[in-house]
């Protein structure tokens, strides 16, 4: 498969996000800049321009109407997808770590980071109240224990929220009361990325204990087990296939060691039901920070720390590979 | 003050002195022994002096002239072990008689004498025989009944040898990994490793097996610990406070350990030797600094062991430790020597000296004969590089020819099979990264040039003394040699910084069989055999991807092993083999024949793991379904409230709401051709 490579930021990649339909892709990263392309041949659609600080995460709601985007300038902003207007600057007191839509798009939460005397907060606004937004006053604000979310998605129907720990903790926060539902502790250390299948009814969690862990969303079962030798910055589930996607990185401290390595930093297939590895496909300078299926399944993109961001279509034998059993 | 003056005389004292003097019937009622117990103590009684009596027999007869040095050399050796408080030279006609008598302050000073000295080789003629005196009694004394000596409990630890009748000729190796915590033994099988025995803690630092795969050493604060047999019991153990090296003599029977730590000038403990069976301490040795370990080379029966210290070779012999012919050779300037690893050998070389040009010596042992020497001129550095069977000697010459500022390198290679030991030098253009002779053969390789121009030559030693070079090939990545251990084939590594970029060569016709990578290898090993290397990351050098890979002898790779914090690989030796040379030439002759059973018994143990792995994937692959579909049967359920949050849109499929749809052309620009159309 020969990759579109985009190129549209100076600094490494945070997040990337494709729409409900597909279409679109989303990327953020440390330079501030918000980047939304076209999936097809990666040409870019245009920029949203306001943050001050480095992005951290970014969300589309299911109509591709609003785009939401939290930064570590201590604010999250909605955006009007098409005209790339800031409909609400919702500032808040440290920075903010993970952002989304719920399954109906009215509600968004956010979780900022704990930082420089305050906590970590998850926050929840209903957009079809627009007091709420005017006076920058979420109708829940949940305060977390000592630690913080560091990835964060919504429940299938919008009741919950499913949250990942600093310390390797997963919890499903009440969209309602605010209370803990559910708890489960499989990871031993912190949750760096967690995406939901396209029908939300199983996620997977990338951590740095070099493993990432697919869940039951609603009862939080542990259901497999994906194990590597590097911290995994991120995983994504196939919508058509059997198999999920990871994408990792090092220590900080290694980089220098293993800079020689040009181009060989690698995105790992696994069989979701096998827990085996059946593929790699090469390409970024640096660690990959994220990546995601296209819901149609046909492709995938990745996100890294060289600041590019590459598309991957399929070729046919990818359709049709098995593993023997 | 007063003059002193008889006071009694003063008129002026007038009271009378008390009288201090006891009563006339006054009876004393504190005994001797409590006013004088100390001293009473001492008091010299007489038959005590015997149990601090020793007799020294084989003392040289020496006369007047030489006897005060007789008594002084006495006096030194046996002063080690107490106070000498009386000596006894019994003579007669002019001359000692051969024996002495020597008392000591204490008896237990006396045993310490027995104990150490009994045995001690003064000269070549004498050996002292220390006894106790009183020992002579009890010997007279012995009752004519026998009694049968107690029976010490064997303890056994099993067949030490148990690994090698493994039914699947498997291989074992030990594994160091979560950064030191865990040890474990693994069986080698070609489909994945099966764990033999695993162990936290087992050592504080790293293992190392003995020569001949008996024993596997672990290293503790407080000293080394011994294990083996079936169940990798605790053999035995050496204290040595801070052990931070150790060395096996080849034939197993000693252990040399070393310890930064304590080493006092009367009693040398920085390098300890130890009888293995035993347990015992044999002998100490100072040591100033480790840096080139081991500072013992065995020969290669263990007869004898050798240390370089400035202008002087030391060379000891077993079992009793002590200096062969009772003193050093005396080399000046000697830099560097080693043993041949197949006759009991020395090679040494010593630089240039004035009008005396360098030279590599060798030296035939027990006999001091020099077999060889090799004048060499204008030399900077010599490198003794010996075949593994002893067949060869190739010494690496870096030399400054006259006239000239650089270094070029000759290999000056010795035949040591051939009468008179015929030396051959050959010159090498480029500088030496490294060398490597075939273990049991007559072939070597070198790699040699600047990065990152690297060579791989190979050569063949002929009868006659024409070295061939065999084949060179350029551009390699490599900066390491591994031959396999029964020759033939060999690995060429880039460790470390080269990325470990590996070759699997086959020097029968010198083609490279493989090209692989293992990225960031630290290391390589190859089994006792010859049929397996391992190429591994260790910790200690990188701090990702530790995991060792296991390669066919042609470089195919056939498992990859990753381990949490992996650290270390050993193969485990094997013991020399039992056959001889007619038996195993007639087995490779039916080598058809055994091949065809191990063949059918490699096929139904294929066959079993693939069907074991494909079971166990089909019960995953169930399980997983049946989950899905109870997912899926919820998300049935709970469509109606998913179209309710969406307002009515059912979004569960991308083609769900095809009438909503749009289409739309966009044009995308994909190719551009410009043709000429001719001059217009």
């Amino acid at each position: 498969m020969k990759p579109i490579l985009l190129q549209g930021h100076e600094r490494s990649i945070t997040q990337i996000k494709y729409n409900r339909e597909g279409d679109l892709l989303f990327s953020v990263a440390k330079d501030t800049v918000t980047n939304v392309w076209y999936s097809v041949n990666g040409e870019r659609l245009g920029t949203y321009n306001g943050h001050t600080g480095a992005v951290w995460c970014v969300d589309c709601d299911w109509d591709t109407k609003n785009v939401l985007t939290g930064s570590a300038d201590n604010s999250c902003i909605l955006w009007d997808c098409e005209t790339g207007k800031q409909l609400a600057l919702l500032k808040t007191n440290s920075a903010v770590r993970t952002c989304g839509f719920d399954f109906s798009g009215n509600i968004i939460m956010f979780s900022t980071d704990k930082q420089m005397g305050y906590q970590c907060f998850l926050n929840f606004f209903d957009l079809r109240d627009p007091q709420q937004i005017e006076d920058n006053q979420p109708y829940m604000s949940v305060p977390c224990n000592d630690y913080k979310i560091t990835s964060a998605v919504w429940g299938p129907l919008g009741e919950f929220v499913i949250a990942g720990h600093e310390n390797g903790e997963i919890n499903q926060y009440s969209a309602k009361t605010g209370e803990i539902i559910k708890k489960a502790k499989e990871h031993t250390k912190q949750i760096n990325d967690i995406q939901p299948s396209v029908d939300l009814t199983m996620f997977i969690t990338a951590s740095k204990d070099n493993t990432a862990k697919l869940f039951d969303a609603a009862s939080l079962d542990h259901i497999k087990t994906f194990r590597t030798e590097r911290p995994v910055n991120s995983a994504a589930i196939s919508p058509i296939m059997d198999h999920v996607v990871m994408g990792g990185g090092q220590e900080a401290m290694e980089v220098t060691t293993t800079s020689t390595r040009i181009g060989k930093f690698e995105a790992r297939f696994f069989h979701a039901a096998y827990e085996e590895e059946f593929g790699r496909v090469k390409g970024h300078f640096g660690p990959i920070n994220c990546v995601a299926f296209h819901p149609d399944g046909k492709s995938y993109s990745s996100g890294g720390e060289d600041g590019y961001v590459r598309i991957h279509y399929f070729d046919p034998p990818y359709f049709d590979f098995e593993l023997e059993a | 003050m007063h003059d002193t003056m008889d006071m009694v005389d003063d008129p002026e004292y007038d009271e009378e002195e008390p009288s201090f003097s006891d009563p006339e019937d006054y009876v004393d009622d504190v005994d001797d022994d409590e006013l004088l117990g100390d001293i009473l103590r001492e008091k010299p009684q007489e038959a005590d002096g015997i149990d601090s009596v020793v007799v020294v027999d084989n003392v040289p007869q020496v006369g007047p002239e030489r006897l005060e040095k007789l008594k002084n050399v006495i006096h030194k050796i046996f002063s080690k072990f107490g106070k000498i408080t009386t000596e006894f030279y019994p003579e007669a006609d002019g001359l000692t008689k051969g024996y002495i008598f020597l008392e000591y302050a204490a008896p237990t000073q006396a045993l310490e004498a027995v104990k150490n000295a009994d045995g001690y080789k003064l000269d070549k003629q004498h050996t002292f025989r220390v006894n106790l005196f009183t020992d002579f009694d009890k010997y007279m004394n012995i009752s004519d009944e026998w009694e049968t000596p107690e029976k010490q409990p064997f303890k056994d630890f099993g067949n030490m040898r148990h690994w090698i009748e493994d039914q699947d000729c498997r291989d074992q190796y030990s594994v160091i990994f979560e950064a030191g915590e865990r040890t474990a033994i693994f069986a080698n099988d070609a489909k994945e490793p099966i764990t033999f025995e695993e162990r936290a803690r087992w050592t504080e630092t790293y293992v190392r097996w003995s020569p001949k795969g008996t024993y596997l050493a672990t290293f503790h604060q407080r000293g080394i610990a011994l294990w083996g047999g079936e169940k990798f019991k605790q053999i035995q153990r050496f204290s040595h406070q801070g052990v931070s090296l150790i060395d096996f003599s080849p034939c197993e029977r000693y252990v040399v350990t070393f310890s930064p730590l304590i080493d006092t000038k009367e009693d040398p403990q920085a390098i300890i030797i130890w009888d293995i069976l035993t347990g015992q301490k044999k002998r100490g040795f100072h040591c100033e600094s480790s840096a080139h370990w081991p500072i013992f080379k065995w020969s290669h029966d263990g007869k004898f062991f050798a240390r370089m210290t400035p202008d002087t070779l030391s060379i000891y012999e077993t079992p009793s430790m002590g200096l062969l012919d009772k003193k050093s050779l005396k080399i000046n300037g000697i830099k560097d020597f080693s043993w041949s690893p197949g006759d009991n050998i020395l090679a040494f070389w010593v630089p240039e000296d004035k009008d005396i040009p360098a030279r590599v010596t060798l030296m035939q042992m027990p006999s001091r004969h020099e077999i060889r020497v090799r004048n060499l001129f204008n030399v900077v550095d010599c490198k003794l590089h010996w075949q593994r069977n002893g067949d060869y000697l190739c010494v690496k010459v870096d030399r400054t020819p006259k006239g000239t500022q650089g270094v070029v390198t000759n290999f000056e290679i010795f035949r040591m099979r051939e009468k008179q030991v015929p030396v051959d030098a050959m010159e090498m253009k480029e500088s030496i990264i490294a060398f490597a002779w075939e273990p049991n053969g007559s072939k070597f390789a070198v790699l040699h040039g600047e990065s990152p121009r690297i060579n791989a030559s190979f050569y063949n030693v002929r009868n006659n003394g024409k070295i061939d070079l065999l084949k060179m090939f350029d551009k390699q990545q490599a900066n390491s040699i591994f031959w396999s251990p029964q020759g033939q084939f060999l690995v060429l590594a880039g460790l470390r910084s080269m990325n470990g970029a590996l070759a699997f060569v086959d020097t029968s016709d010198c083609i490279m069989m493989n090209i692989a990578e293992h990225y960031m290898a630290s290391d390589v090993e190859w089994d006792p055999t010859g049929r397996y290397v391992v190429t591994s990351v260790s910790w200690w050098s990188h701090k990702v991807d530790n995991a060792y890979w296991l390669w066919t002898f042609q470089g195919r790779l056939l498992q990859k092993n990753n381990k949490d914090r992996f650290c270390q690989l050993l193969w485990r030796p094997r013991p020399p083999t039992l056959l001889s040379a007619d038996q195993i030439k007639n087995i490779k002759k039916d080598l058809k024949k055994y091949s065809k059973i191990f063949e059918q018994k490699d096929r139904l143990s294929q066959s079993k793991a693939s069907k074991e792995l494909v079971d166990k994937r089909r019960t995953m692959m169930e399980e997983y379904h049946r989950y899905r579909e109870t997912a899926q049967q919820v998300y049935q359920e709970q469509k109606t409230i998913r179209l309710e949050l969406r307002g009515g849109v059912d979004t569960d499929e991308l083609d769900s709401n095809v009438d909503d749809w749009e289409e739309e052309t966009i044009e995308f620009f994909i190719n551009e051709e410009i043709i000429p159309l001719g001059d217009l």
